[in-house]
């Protein structure tokens, strides 16, 4: 089921938070450790025979999906003659005995590491690692000695017992070892001091540990005493991979002798075996190891039958179809293409088609193709609101016990719980969370909402705009007839759920997402699956916790500190000194600003002297920067910033994968480059963000108020700079402007009138002003805007050139942010007239079209699909407290015809109508359908003074005097036509007359189709209705073969019903328009 | 009949005379209304009607192998299939391009072919599509035809193409054995009145010479065996712009009418001597999707007078003493001619016959009506002479049917830009 329309019930609706000037402290939750006892996910026994029971039943489907199997073992794998080397996709941990052989000294209940992977012949790999340890660090008290600590372990001990009474854990706290760190917060002189680092049993313990100990804990000698946890909120299986120096996504070795085979498989996986940590190879991505395995990914859509106005429940509706295509990664085509239907189905070619009776054995088959299938990674739209919850649930109900078990390990159940997710760049999200233990979940949806600013993000239109394709789109109350049609309709269902699976396919492979997402992971070091479950900050985090490792130092789990701390100023903004330019305009960016400061002026936690160190150090003041913010940095002479060496890192390699693309031949080698450097630009630029994140991990205002303090002064720096230098005084032939200044860039007029020269003068002034700063910091002459229409801060437009022989292509910032409640009309006119203004240099042909436009919309001769507003219903009309345009008409609708009426979850789309006066805005709303079939008017007025007047006026101000009363008061705004409803008012009671074609006066007596005075004029009105037929013919032609095409079917009636389509409305009227118009041509056939 | 009068009174010409039988009636659309229905079920009808027609060939063709439906298709197994054929093709127009995101820069040069060599054919029947390879050209089909295919799915889950069957030419009826006397039938289309490039004096010319006012007796004995004039589409030009729904000033009215008027002129000039059939075309104030319905006779207020004035539809079937004659305006060919490749146009022409269909890319890429229950487009009965108005170049063919079919092609040329009329003796054919 897939329509992005009824899907995207809460995610989608959700505003996207603002830019905003200010900084406020924002939301980011701590990610926490969750124990898992291996037990209590295994089924219980007597579910499991009931399973057994099932598995046999099932058979007959197992011996059809054999043939999908991966590739078997090779003999040395077996016999364990070769090391083991795979590409980890899936790291967690699961509570469960440690293992006797590997770890003969210790026992009781342990954390088991579990890697999941796949190797390059295409093998599933399990791996269990054994011996690491959940861990954490206090500062040592100055003067504990050997027996202050085994009397501190002891009382701890105690306390946690006391904390964590329900556990029969043996021991909580392992050990206590002293070791030598030093905090990476501010400037020490001193080299290192004593930390205790505390290990314990089991991962949760950290933080009920870290509680116990912040609270307070009572030592004999030294009082009742609070300590500061370090690293105590790193996920165990991060602190497992940054001390193996394990990335994402990266190949990990484990030689010949040191893995033990498991004794019992616990998982369904090919390989499966024991092993200690420290023999664990993990490879860096780099030549052979920065490949990708084959590793197989499942994308898949199921369909619902829902009730007639329903949108479906898995308490009710029964899932009828599900369509899975499984692709090796890498490859082209897709290696399985599978409908699993309820009920027969004709046979489609190139599929595999599984009928079934019963909806149990639909998802029991579907439940043995994940598991005969072993995909790596599943894929789908909205999966993991809508269908994977959906199909659980619905097992539940049906009381199929043994469904959930799809992930690796066997009998193990799927967890579902619900999440919110959210942070300052996305906003709060809810979202179920489900585990499928050792399958990675890549929902498109969440990520192109996440990585792309849509105006929609319907499976529809998000095909629509990155592979340019509609897609048809089937209306849920068609869904149930077509299943209970026949064989045939059923078909049809099928071909269409396949369809849905393969979009996402096609979305991932466009947009590079396995590409980009595995790089991502390889340079932030997280999990893949921590890219889309969790915000920027742990990224971030990963690399600090990293290079802290490194340099021995630790870092502080200063959650509360941030939470005082106010806002800071944010970034600055010249004035912008709006106008229609005409010469040249050049723009000097800096490159990475933010980066590039936080190296040049050695910006650190560890660099950071508090005012009272200050003070007391005494420190040289060459030594030292002072920000323009006021906060002190030590320079990098006498202590090196972490921040600056790691940002150094991420921009060397980035060039480094820069120039290794541009020397790659192979695609696939140059996909992972590719990804890689855009990886490690978002990387870089995130750190900054990382430290202004208030509630974040590890905030730290003085460097990110220092930051945009610096970034300010340099955008003033240079405007003074240009404006002092380029003059006429200073031999110039014009004196400089700068006309606008925005985060890192700078727009400068130099006043000549070729962009050849206007190109010049910016690479001079880029040079010139470079040499003021201190490295890397880098002013960089990129583009020239010519012309360039600027209207206020953030909204500009301009034609690009970046050689001046021809401009590269129309820019436009900040003006037709499509917002979801403009309709396209206002898209179309603007981006018409920036065209008009910018490239054709025609401003009168702008202000004649914009007049046209006006006109057609008052003589009622606009295309209706243009007018139409969506907005998507997220609750029932009670639920709102303010009532809307949308939510009213969804009430309407539905007591017209409960059946076809829009459900919560759905998009409603829009027009709105000419209706009483004195009516409210939200009653004048109407289905397009309707005033389509009804011939109701719509009301210019609104869509004039609404939705297009403003946007008008902002682009025209600058360039027109007295621009409102010219373009929506002037002569074209006089004549105004409005149809005649054919359903309502008087209407129902009036009587059909014919009138004259000619003069529309009634007709009488025996003529019927012109009166006795338009007699001599019939050529010249047949003329007329001939070529409004002709017309109309040509459009109906195109627009029906079009969706024919489509949805791929030349002998079957169109279904769809995307109203995100921008034809749908348009093909509905050019079926009643030719209708009608030939019935008028036949009038002539007296 | 009128009798001509020419020069001396009393050596006068008699016109020769024949039998006119109109057979448009099939391509009426006065009693079909727009009720809401698609296109699937004339290509439906289309189907049902062809296929008939090839599973009654089938046995002559290739009788051992079996038949199949693509539902029923098993890999490697050899059999036949027959269905309509859909051509994927990379450059087709698609009216979702008017909202395609990036404007381009520069004006989109209007394509005259949109063929790719990486156009590929997918047959569909009822039950479903699979995609061709092997000897089917692609560029030799388009989207409708429908064909039967001998070969056998692939593991890749296409159909290996071995041979192709086409319906091939219908039966012909019996061509009357004597003919007596020599009858000329003259063909022109293109007239293109109105237009600014229309030589009026080229047009009276021909009128003058067909109805037998210029020339020497040896000429004018010619013009008296005129039995039949067609005008064959595109016979005015009205200036665009004109009819977008306002009501007219006088001014543009004239304008509008004026090459109407005109042509009403000329035409009665010719209708008061040779019986005259009058087509429209895609310049023509007629309707736009085929069958293209005659011109109102409101528009010839002239020479509508005359009962041997015809306003005709296109594609236009008429019999001649019991010869069949059948053409259009050219928009079938011209239509080929952007969606497939052959060498000339007479190949097309060929083309839509031996499929027994005049405009197989009706409704994909041609407007047509919605029909539901039949398909006007399907050749019946092979005519004796088929011809297409408004080609670049005259060009004509005799073909012959494997059961003694003969068929006169002919193209006839733009008489705008070529000054040329086509003049057909019966005999020939």
């Amino acid at each position: 089921m897939n329509s992005g329309n009824y899907r995207k019930r809460s995610a989608a609706e959700t505003p996207s938070p603002q830019q905003q000037q200010k900084h406020h402290a924002a939301m980011e939750e701590e990610d926490l450790d969750e124990d898992v006892f291996l037990e209590e996910t295994l089924l219980q026994y007597e579910e499991d025979s009931q399973v057994l029971r099932e598995l046999e039943e099932s058979n007959a489907i197992k011996e059809r999906l054999q043939k999908w199997e991966r590739p078997s073992l090779s003999q040395a794998y077996i016999a364990q003659t070769q090391s083991i080397s795979f590409q980890q996709l899936e790291i967690d941990y699961i509570i469960a005995e440690s293992h006797k052989e590997l770890l003969p000294n210790s026992s009781g209940q342990a954390a088991i590491l579990r890697i999941f992977g796949v190797t390059k012949e295409g093998n599933s790999v399990c791996c269990h690692v054994h011996g690491f340890e959940p861990y954490f660090y206090i500062s040592c008290p100055p003067g504990m000695g050997p027996d202050d600590i085994s009397r501190f372990h002891q009382i701890l001990e105690g306390r946690m017992r006391e904390a964590n009474r329900n556990s029969n854990a043996p021991k909580f706290v392992r050990r206590i070892e002293v070791v030598q760190k030093r905090s990476i917060m501010y400037y020490q002189q001193q080299a290192s001091q004593s930390f205790l680092k505390i290990v314990v049993a089991l991962p949760t313990m950290v933080t009920s540990c870290r509680g116990i100990l912040d609270r307070g804990i009572q030592i004999d000698g030294l009082g009742m005493k609070s300590f500061l946890t370090y690293e105590s909120n790193v996920l165990f299986a991060l602190r497992f991979m940054i001390d193996c120096n394990i990335v994402g996504g990266n190949w990990i070795e484990v030689p010949v002798g040191k893995y033990k085979k498991a004794a019992r498989n616990l998982s369904y996986c090919q390989l499966e075996f024991d092993c200690l940590y420290s023999d664990l190879i993990s490879h860096s991505p780099e030549g052979e190891f920065s490949k990708m395995a084959p590793f197989r990914i499942l994308s898949f859509d199921i369909e619902c039958a829902g009730r007639k106005g329903h949108f479906p429940e898995p308490t009710q509706d029964p899932v009828i179809q599900v369509a899975n295509l499984v692709t090796l990664q890498g490859q082209d085509q897709p290696l399985i293409q599978n409908v699993m239907t309820l009920k027969s189905c004709s046979p489609i070619v190139g599929v595999d088609i599984m009928s079934f009776d019963t909806e149990k054995e639909v998802l029991r088959a579907w439940r043995d193709l994940i598991r005969e299938v072993d995909p790596d990674i599943i894929i789908g739209y909205n999966i993991c609101n809508f269908d994977l919850p959906y199909l659980i649930r619905r097992a539940e109900v049906l009381g199929m016990a043994e469904f959930p078990v799809l992930g690796r390990i066997r009998n193990s159940r799927v967890r579902v719980k619900d999440a919110t997710f959210s942070s300052r760049q996305h906003g709060t999200r809810e979202s179920k969370e489900i585990t499928i233990e050792g399958r990675v979940q890549f929902d498109l949806f969440q990520a192109v909402q996440r990585d792309y600013k849509l105006s929609s993000y319907s499976l529809n239109s998000v095909s629509a705009h990155f592979l340019n394709e509609q897609k048809e789109d089937v209306h849920h109350s068609i869904i149930s007839d077509l299943q209970n049609g026949n064989a045939e309709t059923r078909r049809r269902l099928a071909v269409y759920c396949l369809k849905d699976a393969y979009l996402p396919q096609r979305l991932l492979d466009k947009l590079m997402f396995i590409y980009n997402y595995v790089e991502m992971a390889r340079v932030t070091g997280v999990p893949i699956s921590f890219l889309l479950s969790r915000g920027q900050s742990i990224k971030v985090l990963s690399q600090l916790l990293r290079k802290a490792k490194q340099k021995e130092l630790v870092i502080p789990n200063a959650k509360q500190a941030g939470s005082e701390q106010g806002t800071f100023e944010g970034a600055t903004v010249l004035e912008a000194r709006a106008g229609f330019y005409e010469k040249p305009i050049a723009t000097l960016d800096f490159a990475s600003l933010y980066p590039s400061i936080m190296m040049a002026y050695n910006l650190c936690y560890c660099t950071l002297v508090t005012p009272e160190e200050v003070r007391k150090l005494n420190l040289p003041p060459e030594c030292v920067n002072k920000t323009p913010s006021g906060e002190t940095f030590v320079k990098s002479t006498l202590q090196k910033g972490i921040l600056p060496e790691i940002l150094e890192e991420l921009l060397t390699a980035r060039k480094r994968a820069k120039a290794d693309l541009k020397e790659a031949t192979d695609p696939r080698v140059k996909a992972v480059l590719d990804g890689r450097q855009l990886a490690l630009k978002i990387s870089a630029n995130s750190v900054y963000g990382f430290t202004g994140a208030t509630v974040g991990q590890l905030p730290c205002l003085e460097i990110s108020s220092s930051v945009t303090s610096y970034g300010r002064q340099m955008i003033e720096h240079t405007k003074k700079l240009v404006e002092d230098k380029f003059t006429v005084l200073g031999g110039y032939e014009h004196n400089a402007e700068v006309i606008y200044g925005d985060t890192d860039s700078v727009m400068v007029q130099f006043g000549v009138p070729t962009v050849e020269e206007a190109m010049k003068l910016g690479r001079e002034a880029a040079d010139y002003i470079s040499g003021t700063f201190i490295k890397p910091i880098k002013l960089e002459f990129e583009k020239i805007y010519y012309p360039y229409l600027l209207i206020s801060k953030k909204r500009y437009a301009g034609l690009l050139w970046t050689n001046p022989d021809k401009h590269d292509k129309m820019d436009a910032k900040g003006i037709e942010t499509v917002r979801r409640d403009n309709c396209l009309l206002v898209k179309n006119l603007v981006t018409e007239c920036l065209y008009k203004i910018l490239v054709d240099r025609d401003v009168p042909g702008a202000v004649q079209y914009v007049k046209n436009t006006i006109s057609d919309l008052l003589l009622n001769r606009m295309d209706l699909s243009l007018l139409v507003i969506t907005k998507g219903l997220t609750k029932t009309g009670d639920d709102y407290e303010v009532k809307t345009a949308h939510v009213e008409l969804a009430e309407r609708m539905r007591k017209r015809d409960a059946a076809t009426a829009p459900s919560i979850g759905d998009r409603v789309p829009y027009v709105i109508i000419k209706a009483a006066k004195g009516a409210k805005a939200y009653e004048k709303s109407e289905d397009p359908i309707y005033v389509l079939e009804n011939n109701i008017p719509i009301d210019p007025q609104y869509y004039l003074e609404n939705q297009i007047s403003k946007p008008l006026l902002r682009i025209f101000e600058p360039i027109l005097k007295n621009a409102s009363k010219e373009l929506l008061h002037g002569d074209h705004t006089r004549s105004i036509a409005v149809p005649t409803p054919s359903n309502s008012g008087i209407m129902r009671f009036a009587k059909k007359q014919l009138t004259c074609i000619g003069c529309k006066t009634p007709l009488s007596g025996s003529d019927r189709t012109i009166c006795k005075h338009c007699k001599g004029r019939e050529a010249e009105l047949y003329c007329r209705s001939v070529a409004n037929v002709a017309e109309l013919e040509k459009l109906f032609g195109k627009l029906w073969t079009q969706c024919q095409e489509c949805q791929g079917s030349l002998h079957q009636d169109v279904l769809c019903t995307s109203r995100d389509c921008p034809i749908f409305y348009r093909r509905k009227k050019a079926q009643k328009d030719m209708a009608e118009a030939k019935t008028q041509l036949d009038r002539w056939n007296f | 009949m009128v009798l001509m009068e020419v020069d001396s009174e009393k050596n006068l010409l008699h016109r020769k005379q024949s039998l006119y039988q109109s057979l448009d009636e099939n391509f009426g659309i006065q009693k079909e209304v727009y009720r809401g229905q698609q296109y699937s079920q004339i290509y439906f009808a289309r189907l049902h009607l062809m296929r008939t027609l090839l599973y009654s060939l089938i046995p002559n063709w290739k009788p051992h192998l079996p038949v199949c439906t693509v539902l029923g298709l098993e890999e490697g197994k050899e059999c036949i299939i027959v269905g309509t054929l859909y051509k994927q093709m990379k450059l087709k127009p698609s009216i979702l391009d008017e909202y395609s995101k990036e404007r381009s820069a520069s004006p989109l040069v209007q394509r005259h072919n949109f063929t790719h060599l990486d156009d590929n054919l997918v047959l569909e029947d009822e039950s479903g599509r699979v995609k061709l390879s092997g000897c089917l050209l692609p560029s030799a089909y388009v989207t409708g035809n429908i064909i039967a295919l001998h070969g056998k799915e692939t593991s890749a889950g296409e159909f290996l193409v071995e041979d192709v069957l086409e319906a091939g030419l219908p039966q012909q009826i019996e061509r009357p054995i004597e003919l007596g006397e020599d009858k000329y039938v003259v063909f022109i289309s293109g007239l293109s009145v109105g237009r600014s490039s229309s030589n009026p004096l080229q047009f009276q010319l021909l009128v003058d010479h067909i109805t037998g006012h210029l020339g020497d007796e040896k000429e004018q004995n010619i013009a008296a065996q005129i039995v039949q004039v067609v005008i064959a589409g595109n016979s005015v030009e009205v200036p665009h712009g004109l009819l977008n729904g306002q009501n007219l000033g006088s001014k543009d009215q004239s304008r509008l009418f004026e090459p109407i008027k005109e042509l009403d002129i000329l035409l009665t000039q010719i209708a008061a001597s040779i019986p005259l059939d009058i087509m429209p075309g895609s310049s023509d104030p007629a309707n736009f999707s085929l069958p293209q319905q005659p011109l109102h006779r409101c528009l010839f207020p002239g020479s509508s007078a005359y009962n041997t004035f015809r306003s005709c539809t296109n594609p236009h079937c008429f019999e001649l003493d019991n010869i069949r004659f059948l053409g259009t305006s050219g928009q079938n060919i011209d239509d080929l001619g952007k969606y497939s490749e052959a060498n000339n146009n007479i190949d097309f022409m060929e083309r839509t016959l031996r499929w027994r269909h005049l405009a197989p890319t009706a409704p994909n890429t041609l407007g047509c009506y919605p029909f539901t229950d039949r398909d006007p487009f399907y050749v019946e009965t092979c005519p004796h002479v088929y011809f297409v108005g408004n080609q670049d170049k005259y060009e004509s063919r005799l073909i012959k049917g494997s059961e003694g079919q003969m068929v006169m092609l002919i193209c006839i040329p733009r008489f705008v830009e070529t000054g040329v009329a086509v003049v057909t003796e019966k005999e020939d054919i």
